[in-house]
């Protein structure tokens, strides 16, 4: 994730390059690796944080499923806690398959698709 | 290496360029003091707990390999299952220390311990201890006297359990077409 | 002890606080505790490294009590390590310090040829060494990147990108994979070096020189980075070998010690290099060491693409088929071979019993490596000795007299790396 901020993937390019430093501020959130089950809730609180209309990428295999730590401490996919709009696979994915997934969510969004918490029913 | 002014050493072992102290843990501190001081043991890498339950149970067949070829007198080097041998109690806390000087020495000082048995902690000998022996009582249960702050490090404050010991569970999602492990 | 060289007192005594060496707390004959301000920094914080939580207390804007929450990304290494083959184990070993993934790979692959007491070929060996290197300054610069970019310097992340997209191309290019590559094998590499890498490695060998030469334009001699590095974060050696620190934070402390040179691996004993010193024990000494392993690193890339060009045609893994896999070609003409690679692949080789702890020199300081093996095809115990959760104790003994801008001066030079802390 840090690569598509640099200048060789940039980015900026679609306008996502400003990393917001407060959830109150951000519309997306990119939930990058695994996710610990002492995280889980912290990470809840941030989504909570964020005003709608509100998107999640869930990027690589261990925050869409785990990935291979099938084990005690990971959450086995955060969809378990946030509702997720794209997964991105890899391991780690690579800067051109996040940038992918963040073309995508563009193409939805302007597409009309609701946010996964609407079309999931899992409002506020 | 001369180890034998260690207080309260059982036996020192010597494997594959590695000199292992293993002592009576009654008499840690007096080791551990003595390893720092008088040996010149001023670093602590490492504390690494280990759980030896069910050790031997599956007869396994060695392949003792050497830079010569394969030694194939060596017994269960040739498909003859072979137990390993066996471990004095369930628990070994390795204490991995480290001689920061012009003639570096590595040593492992190594305590037996069953379930609940509590060692002394060496935070007063090497500060650096403090987290290691945190994570030795969250991941395995070790329990450790004299420490100054002892809760858990990694898991959650109000986890139950130690992870990392034998009969806990791995945990996570069942797996369809996935092998029972024995 | 040559080793610890006292050429500058960093401070007087000890800075540890007691009862708990890695707490700092408030002393209330200095600061009214009422007055105190308990506030959360992180887990998710923009200039935390990763998933870190400190707990101030601040009197103003002066940190007077500190402790570190760690365990936000503990994803359970070694239990999930112990399930699977010695081969499948590797595949997750790069992923606990994430940034350093060659050096992850290298220890666990070092311990269990120890156990195997395999020889290895010595191309695999200097190949090995070269990706060590490379990733060393891969770990370097996303280092700076990130620290300068946190202590507001934003623009050096971008320039300190630039170079570590280079290096993830010749990571691409030799493996297949920008991170987490999997190529150390047990016996060797996983497969030949191409051709053309050499001429790729060689265009960097001559560039990264200079890139270090603009950062350190940007950053050394600049007024703010210097009032803002200079005199933070003092930790004096002996103070840092009782922490348990090693890597650049001891270097920085004036203690001349590096596992490359004091004992060494691979082949390090065979390669020139300088290993930087520095005696102030502050944050800018940290900045100075990290900016010159950069350049030994390259020095030591070069003098391995020397010897490896010298190489080309030789094996790169061992030949012993119990426990590498035969090549392919020869699957289809020896029973032997194919009954190897059945039992290798179903059931996995098996390692001879005993327990090993091998050690090497990793971006951060001295990563270990603990096997216990008890003859089968599953690892029993894998233990990581993690550079950063030693490093990660010494946080309240560097914010004594902090103010909240230091802290976080603080915090990026000690250059944690919360997968490796957690494990």
């Amino acid at each position: 994730m840090m690569s598509i901020v640099s200048s060789r993937y940039d980015i900026a390019r679609f306008g996502m390059e400003r990393f917001s430093s407060s959830p109150r501020q951000a519309d997306l959130m990119i939930v990058s690796g695994r996710l610990s089950h002492k995280m889980a809730a912290p990470m809840r609180q941030i989504y909570d944080q964020m005003l709608e209309p509100k998107w999640v990428i869930a990027m690589g295999a261990c925050a869409s499923s785990a990935g291979m730590f099938n084990n005690y401490a990971v959450l086995q996919g955060v969809d378990k806690i946030v509702p997720v709009d794209v997964y991105v696979p890899g391991c780690p994915p690579r800067p051109e398959a996040l940038m992918e997934g963040i073309v995508r969510l563009h193409e939805a969004v302007n597409a009309g698709v609701p946010p996964a918490y609407q079309i999931r029913g899992v409002g506020e | 290496m001369a180890f034998e002014a260690v207080p309260g050493l059982v036996e020192p072992r010597e494997a594959l360029g590695e000199t292992t102290l293993v002592v009576d843990p009654a008499r840690l501190l007096e080791a551990a003091q003595h390893l720092r001081d008088e040996e010149g043991f001023n670093f602590l890498a490492d504390i690494a707990a280990a759980d030896y339950l069910g050790w031997g149970h599956h007869g396994v067949a060695g392949y003792i390999g050497t830079a010569g070829g394969r030694d194939i007198n060596y017994p269960g080097s040739q498909g003859y299952a072979k137990r390993p041998d066996p471990k004095p109690k369930r628990f070994s806390v390795s204490y991995h220390l480290l001689e920061l000087s012009d003639t570096p020495r590595r040593v492992r000082l190594q305590v037996w311990l069953d379930d609940g048995e509590p060692i002394p902690s060496v935070v007063g000998i090497w500060p650096t201890a403090d987290w290691h022996e945190r994570e030795a009582w969250d991941m395995m249960g070790i329990r450790i006297e004299g420490h100054p702050n002892m809760r858990r490090i990694l898991m959650d404050d109000d986890w139950e359990g130690h992870p990392l010991r034998k009969d806990y569970p791995i945990g996570g999602e069942p797996v369809r077409f996935s092998e029972e492990e024995a | 002890m040559s080793v610890i060289e006292r050429r500058k007192v960093v401070y007087e005594g000890t800075r540890i606080p007691t009862p708990i060496p890695t707490v700092l707390q408030p002393n209330p004959e200095e600061v009214p505790l009422e007055d105190l301000m308990r506030i959360n920094f992180g887990p998710n914080h923009p200039s935390t490294h990763g998933v870190l939580r400190l707990v101030v207390d601040l009197n103003g804007e002066h940190v007077v009590g500190v402790s570190a929450v760690i365990g936000y990304l503990h994803t359970g290494f070694e239990k999930t390590m112990e399930q699977k083959t010695w081969w499948k184990a590797i595949t997750y070993s790069p992923r606990i310090d994430y940034l350093s993934f060659q050096n992850n790979e290298l220890v666990f692959v070092l311990a269990t040829e120890k156990l195997l007491q395999l020889p290895i070929p010595r191309k695999a060996t200097w190949m090995r060494m070269c990706m060590a290197e490379l990733n060393r300054i891969h770990s370097h610069l996303v280092w700076l990147g990130t620290g300068a970019l946190e202590l507001g310097a934003i623009s050096l992340f971008w320039y300190a990108f630039r170079e570590r997209d280079l290096v993830l191309d010749l990571f691409e290019m030799v493996t297949g994979y920008r991170m987490h590559t999997r190529y150390f094998q047990v016996g060797g590499l996983a497969e030949d070096i191409p051709p053309g890498f050499y001429a790729e490695a060689w265009k960097f060998v001559e560039r990264m020189p200079k890139a270090v030469d603009e950062y350190e334009a940007l950053l050394t001699d600049n007024t703010i980075w210097r009032e803002r590095t200079e005199g933070v974060g003092l930790l004096s050696a002996d103070d840092a070998i009782a922490l348990g620190q090693s890597g650049p934070m001891l270097r920085a402390s004036g203690v001349n010690w590096d596992l490359r040179r004091n004992d060494p691996y691979l082949a390090y004993d065979q390669v020139d290099f300088d290993v930087p010193v520095y005696h102030e024990g502050d944050v800018f000494a940290r900045y100075k060491v990290h900016m010159d392993e950069m350049r030994q690193s390259v020095r030591i890339v070069a003098q391995c693409l020397e010897r490896l060009e010298a190489m080309q045609g030789e094996p790169w893994i061992a030949d012993d088929r119990k426990v590498v896999l035969p090549p392919r070609e020869e699957l289809h003409t020896s029973m032997e071979s194919l009954i190897h690679h059945f039992k290798i692949v179903t059931e996995g080789f098996r390692v001879p019993e005993g327990e090993v702890y091998q050690a090497i020199e990793s971006p951060r300081g001295e990563s270990g490596c603990y096997l216990v093996s008890d003859g089968g095809a599953k690892p029993w115990r894998v233990k990581f000795r993690a550079p950063s959760f030693a490093a990660l104790e010494a946080t309240a003994t560097c914010m004594r007299d902090a103010a909240v801008a230091d802290m976080i001066a603080i915090a990026a030079s000690l250059d944690p790396v919360m997968g490796d802390v957690d494990r």
